[in-house]
């Protein structure tokens, strides 16, 4: 494998994307327009400039991490286009955005790696903390807190003479940003972590102090699940935190404590939260409900249903009348318009992204890099797992973004950054 | 559009879609092969510590990446010698021999007692390899 296949990959990818921007414009009557030719040039842009940094700052990084990524990006653009064009006119300029950023992380760790990463691990857990906290802003500030589907996410920036407000979700970045924190936290800590002092009777127990972090995690996935009535996020912390945990010391107990919790939390949540109520009563009986609390779910299995085998093809469906169709639906969406086929294709590509991320993570060598390339992986895996699941109904819809597929430049950029250390570190590996 | 077209366009679109992953997952398979190797193919060999001369073996599987050995706790095999540096030697396997690299270290790396260099040094089985006071042998 070479950079030049990564390259062709890279430009396959991007036709992908731009045949299928091409469909939708037949399907609608249209004929090839400039929507086609810009698709392309966005993709190629941002996926072979990430290339072209790779190429200058990291050139022995795992070559097949883009062309997944590129995949992923195009199908959700796709789908993002055919349900709203003018949000697929903001959503390539963020992939331009995420990607320039990206190239800028390669730029910046180019000398010392991302061992520099773990120098300022209590910075990036302060400001992950803040960026959690920002949404809590009175909405009468310039810079505040707005309240979406209820839930208390969005930061806004009204600037003078800009009509629209600029509003980002910034606990997106929070989460790579703890990703960080807790692999260098766990690289110090792991090896007295791992060592077992305590039994009662068969259950063999780490010292009590060693399992703080486990309840501090869980104490700042329930205060996000209240001030911010966000459930995806808060669980979605969690399972990180158990998970990173888990996978440094090895010890199952910290997945044993970390299932009972979220049993504990979410009972607790469903008996004092009502947007947990009626999330819970939407996943058990979408259609006793259908216009209220199951509405969302019922549309989705619709969606689902009607996509059978090969779907309806793009831009043939009717995939707007799924609530949140080109975020948390995406995936409904995409099984409307292109079928199991399509659903399944998707799926497929997250698997071997975290193939490819947890591949990385075995061959590393320093404990942190290993913790990180494990949590960074994590993250994009749970929180697939996590709104698929959602979806599928084989969980409550949990109200978080399909990573690289969701409409959305916050996921975007948090998404792409955890791509790049990827790449970061698999380069690290190999020199 | 014609329907028909349109049906076509779409299975080409799936078609197009599952081509492109299975180059990746190719690629994948390829890439991660190594990682298993000490399943197919050759035997795997294994280091074996001995510490202080006391016959306490550990048993390491050599993997083909190879091993850092030295003091630092970031090696890959991490060993409380005094007498070895923070990334001592490493070994590794070079074209399916296994072969033993001086790092620079500041007392040296012993293969059956001569001294190695900065160049990879081919080992065979039974031989041992000096660290410090620690001695490894491969099997």
């Amino acid at each position: 494998m070479t950079r030049n296949v990564e390259a062709a990959l890279i430009v396959a990818a991007s036709v992908i994307a731009a045949l299928g921007v091409a469909i939708v414009e037949f399907a609608g009557g249209a004929w090839l327009d400039a929507q086609v030719t810009l698709t392309f040039i966005t993709f190629l842009a941002a996926f072979g400039g990430l290339h072209m940094a790779i190429r200058t700052w990291a050139q022995s990084a795992d070559p097949l991490l883009l062309p997944v990524t590129a995949f992923l990006t195009g199908v959700g653009f796709i789908e993002v286009y055919r349900i709203d064009p003018r949000l697929a006119n903001v959503q390539r300029w963020s992939l331009l955005v995420a990607a320039g950023v990206g190239a800028w992380l390669l730029y910046a760790l180019r000398a010392e790696g991302v061992a520099v990463l773990r120098r300022y691990r209590y910075l990036f857990l302060a400001a992950s903390v803040v960026l959690l906290l920002l949404p809590l802003l009175p909405s009468s500030w310039p810079l505040h807190g707005a309240t979406v589907n209820g839930s208390r996410l969005w930061v806004r920036l009204n600037l003078p003479g800009l009509d629209r407000a600029l509003s980002f979700q910034p606990g997106e970045v929070a989460k790579v940003l703890l990703t960080i924190f807790l692999a260098s936290y766990l690289a110090d800590r792991a090896p007295a972590m791992s060592v077992v002092d305590r039994s009662i009777g068969r259950l063999r127990l780490p010292e009590p102090r060693y399992l703080a972090p486990v309840a501090i995690a869980a104490g700042a996935a329930f205060l996000v699940l209240i001030y911010q009535r966000d459930l995806g996020a808060s669980l979605l912390i969690f399972a990180l935190f158990v998970v990173m945990l888990y996978a440094a010391t090895g010890r199952a107990v910290y997945l044993g404590v970390g299932a009972v919790l979220v049993v504990v939390g979410g009972v607790v949540g469903y008996l004092s939260f009502g947007h947990v109520q009626r999330r819970v009563a939407g996943w058990l009986h979408p259609f006793a409900d259908y216009t209220d609390t199951g509405y969302q779910v019922a549309q989705g299995l619709f969606a689902l249903g009607s996509g059978s085998l090969t779907g309806s093809g793009l831009g043939l469906g009717r995939p707007d009348a799924i609530p949140a169709a080109t975020t948390d639906y995406i995936f409904a969406a995409i099984g409307e318009e292109l079928g199991l086929a399509g659903t399944i294709a998707v799926i497929a590509a997250f698997v071997l992204l975290v193939t490819i991320g947890f591949g990385i993570a075995l061959r590393s060598r320093d404990r942190f890099r290993k913790f990180l390339a494990t949590g960074l992986t994590a993250l994009l895996g749970i929180q697939t797992a996590l709104i698929l699941a959602g979806v599928l109904r084989i969980l409550p819809v949990t109200g978080i973004t399909l990573p690289f597929l969701s409409y959305g430049g916050s996921s975007l950029l948090a998404s792409m950054t955890a791509i790049v250390l990827l790449a970061r570190i698999s380069h690290e590996e190999r020199t | 559009m014609p329907v028909l077209f349109l049906n076509i366009l779409k299975v080409l679109f799936i078609v197009l879609l599952y081509l492109f992953l299975w180059q990746i997952a190719r690629a994948v398979r390829a890439n991660l092969g190594p990682v298993g190797s000490g399943r197919s193919g050759r035997r795997a060999s294994e280091i074996v510590l001995i510490r202080g001369g006391e016959g306490k073996g550990e048993r390491v599987r050599l993997r083909s990446s190879g091993h850092v050995i030295g003091r630092s706790e970031q090696a890959d095999i991490p060993i409380d010698d005094p007498y070895a540096s923070e990334f001592h030697a490493r070994v590794g396997l070079a074209d399916d021999a296994v072969v033993v690299t001086d790092l620079g270290s500041t007392n040296g790396t012993y293969l059956n007692g001569r001294r190695v260099g900065n160049t990879p040094t081919p080992v065979r089985k039974g031989d041992t390899v000096q660290i410090g006071k620690t001695i490894l042998e491969v099997r």
